[in-house]
């Protein structure tokens, strides 16, 4: 009797790839520090071909910018540790701006905030429960979200938004303390609280053994679903603060406000070493990432280049940093 | 009789037919042919043009577009995976046919090169996206998602205005007509009936199922795996094109804004079909049971003449509770 190979060929590009634990170690090195490094290339190419990068009013626009996207990215990031992820940050973002600069109308600014964080502590419910209690796949429940949410917008408005942006937000987020602006200031706030709770409080170590591995997990006595639950509405929550700070910088509000906050969110969190298998990634990678990606939008502007480069440019950046993270995950787990 | 199992018999005796068996292995395809009768009959209540001859062949006509669409999606998601290019690949595609035609002066002796470019285009595309995905393993909706917005620049760069310039001989993919009934409706169905024959009875289209189903098996079984992903994202990318193509045809510009959310409704069109997101189950009848459902829905939208704002959030909140209605069994990583 003739024995049939089931090995599957060997050939053709990387076909027949055996790493050595040195090349593991290597992209995982990578992985883990590819966005600081890449930083200060970046700055290096600044300093020589964009001089203007470096003026006090670019920098000040620069860490506006930051803070907006770190915010976001920072609730993209729990999101993804627990191997789930939001597509409906950018809609949320949106709505919460228009929903407080409706206070004009009448409202009180209190009151209108309450609305607003209320609202997306609704949908980052919706977006968990979808998830963790109907096992939807989180991108098609989280972008039918996306869908919803921004239909929901445009009823709304009925198309067109209005109104001036309150005075508080304008203060929490272009006001200047000494020489950083305030929206600087709240973004390092979060950080230090979602930091703190990340990697001193119980919650914390649970959302890490929900993402590394669920099923132990739950048998560990972690309440799995609630894990995700959770990270779902504190990422809506911090996409509404973004929105905020995002209007209170550009001073109105109009209807492609923020589009780009999805894809640059969850670039942010890759780059800085987050995998989409859940339980690897930290703040201070998502951090850098978010860094990066604004560092790189505004070269685009500074050096005087097409916008189109911008897509061009961060769609690059997320298929470089999901292959790294993509291949570094493939080795760690073989 | 001895108990010896003849090899030649396994599967040969088919038990006799059963009304319940049938309903229970086909229930999610009759639901969706039951919602799509209900609408029809809906809609025929409501407004005595819907029943007509001509409108049901317009909505046949309104179909071919998001049936291209899902069609290549369909590939992909039995795979497992999930193409987010597609719209921007029919914008590519759409943008350079429509560029060539205007820059050699609408010459009809160019349609036969052109077409074949274009497939060509959306074959190369999706060769990308496959290699992509089988040699660095990433996340497939992640880094499709990366392509797209890189195409999204090359398309901004290529025009950010619509292109005319389309020969009238070319319009006719569109227009010709056979009686009453649109030529290119008849080459839908047949297009439907191969991709039935293809994912039934063609070697390439079961393998789509078993890797979706069980890469592990599938490997075992000798299936060339890498392969066979690499096809899907080429299967996908193809039928955008061809919907890039069809699109230039019905519009006779060439529109940088061409199928704006397609990708995302022939991913719910495939989801509400039966088409399991964690691959591996579905059937092409179930896909054009939902391409025709969502079809229905817009037809029916402009016929109530709903509001344009109210149009999105119903259509989200139908997707969200299509979603949230679905129980899947495997709690997947994305």
């Amino acid at each position: 009797m003739s024995t049939v190979s089931i090995e599957p060929k060997k050939r053709g590009f990387l076909g027949g790839f055996q790493p050595t634990p040195r090349v593991v170690r290597a992209v995982d090195l990578a992985g883990q520090w590819a966005a600081p490094i890449i930083i200060v290339l970046v700055m290096l190419v600044a300093a020589i071909y964009a001089p203007a990068f470096f003026s006090p009013n670019n920098l000040r626009t620069v860490s506006i910018q930051l803070a907006v996207l770190g915010v976001v990215a920072i609730g993209q990031t729990l999101v993804l540790l627990v191997r789930s992820i939001d597509m409906s940050v950018s809609a949320v973002l949106a709505l919460g701006a228009v929903m407080v600069v409706q206070t004009e109308a009448g409202n009180s600014i209190g009151l209108s905030l309450i609305q607003a964080f209320g609202v997306a502590a609704l949908i980052g419910l919706a977006n968990g429960f979808l998830v963790a209690k109907r096992h939807v796949p989180p991108f098609v429940a989280t972008f039918g979200m996306l869908v919803f949410v921004g239909g929901a917008r445009l009823a709304y408005t009925k198309g067109q938004a209005s109104g001036t942006v309150p005075e508080l937000l304008r203060l929490i987020s272009i006001e200047q303390l000494g020489p950083i602006p305030a929206a600087l200031l709240v973004w390092l706030i979060v950080n230090l609280v979602v930091g703190f709770v990340l990697y001193y409080t119980r919650v914390g170590r649970w959302v890490y053994a929900v993402g590394g591995n669920p099923g132990a997990a739950r048998y560990a006595g972690v309440n799995v679903d609630w894990v995700i639950i959770g990270a779902h509405v504190v990422c809506s929550v911090f996409a509404i603060l973004a929105g905020l700070l995002l209007s209170g910088y550009i001073g109105y509000v109009d209807l492609r406000l923020g589009s780009d906050y999805n894809m640059n969110s969850i670039a942010a969190a890759v780059v800085g070493g987050t995998t989409f298998t859940g339980g690897r990634g930290n703040l201070l990678g998502t951090a850098a990432g978010a860094a990066l990606l604004v560092m790189l939008l505004n070269l685009v502007v500074v050096l005087g280049l097409p916008i189109h480069w911008q897509y061009a440019m961060q769609g690059t950046v997320l298929v470089l940093a999901t292959a790294l993270q993509g291949f570094r995950q493939f080795l760690l787990s073989r | 009789m001895s108990t010896t199992y003849d090899a030649t018999r396994i599967g040969a005796k088919r038990s006799a037919f059963s009304w319940s068996t049938f309903l229970r292995n086909n229930a999610s395809i009759l639901l969706i042919y039951f919602f799509v009768l209900l609408l029809a009959g809906i809609a025929s209540v409501f407004s005595d043009r819907f029943l007509t001859v001509s409108n049901i062949l317009n909505i046949l006509r309104q179909s071919i577009v998001l049936g291209l669409f899902a069609m290549g999606q369909m590939a992909v998601l039995l795979t497992g995976g999930m193409d987010i290019s597609q719209e921007q690949v029919a914008r590519l595609v759409g943008l350079t046919v429509a560029t060539v035609f205007a820059a050699t002066g609408s010459n009809p002796a160019m349609i036969l090169p052109l077409v074949l470019a274009g497939t060509l285009i959306g074959v190369l595309l999706g060769s990308i996206n496959g290699m992509l995905i089988t040699r660095t393993h990433a996340v497939p909706f992640i880094i499709t998602f990366g392509v797209a917005f890189i195409l999204r620049g090359i398309n901004l760069a290529i025009s950010s205005t619509p292109i005319r310039g389309i020969p009238d001989a070319y319009l006719q993919v569109y227009d010709a007509k056979i009686g009453m009934v649109p030529v290119n409706v008849i080459v839908m169905g047949l297009v439907w009936v191969g991709a039935w024959y293809f994912t039934n009875r063609v070697r390439v289209g079961r393998n789509l199922y078993a890797v979706g189903g069980s890469e592990r098996i599938a490997r075992l079984s000798a299936i060339p795996i890498n392969r066979t992903i690499i096809s899907a994202y080429i299967i996908s990318s193809l039928f955008a094109a061809m919907a890039g193509l069809f699109l230039l045809a019905r519009t006779g510009v060439g529109d940088p804004n061409a199928a704006d959310g397609l990708t995302f409704q022939a991913i719910v069109a495939c989801a509400v079909g039966g088409i399991s997101l964690y691959g591996g189950r579905g059937s092409v009848v179930g896909v054009l049971g939902g391409v025709l459902l969502l079809t229905l829905l817009n037809n029916f939208f402009n016929l109530m003449q709903v509001n344009i704002f109210y149009q999105q959030l119903l259509l989200g909140s139908i997707v969200l509770v299509a979603v949230a209605a679905y129980r899947t069994k495997r709690l997947g990583s994305l």
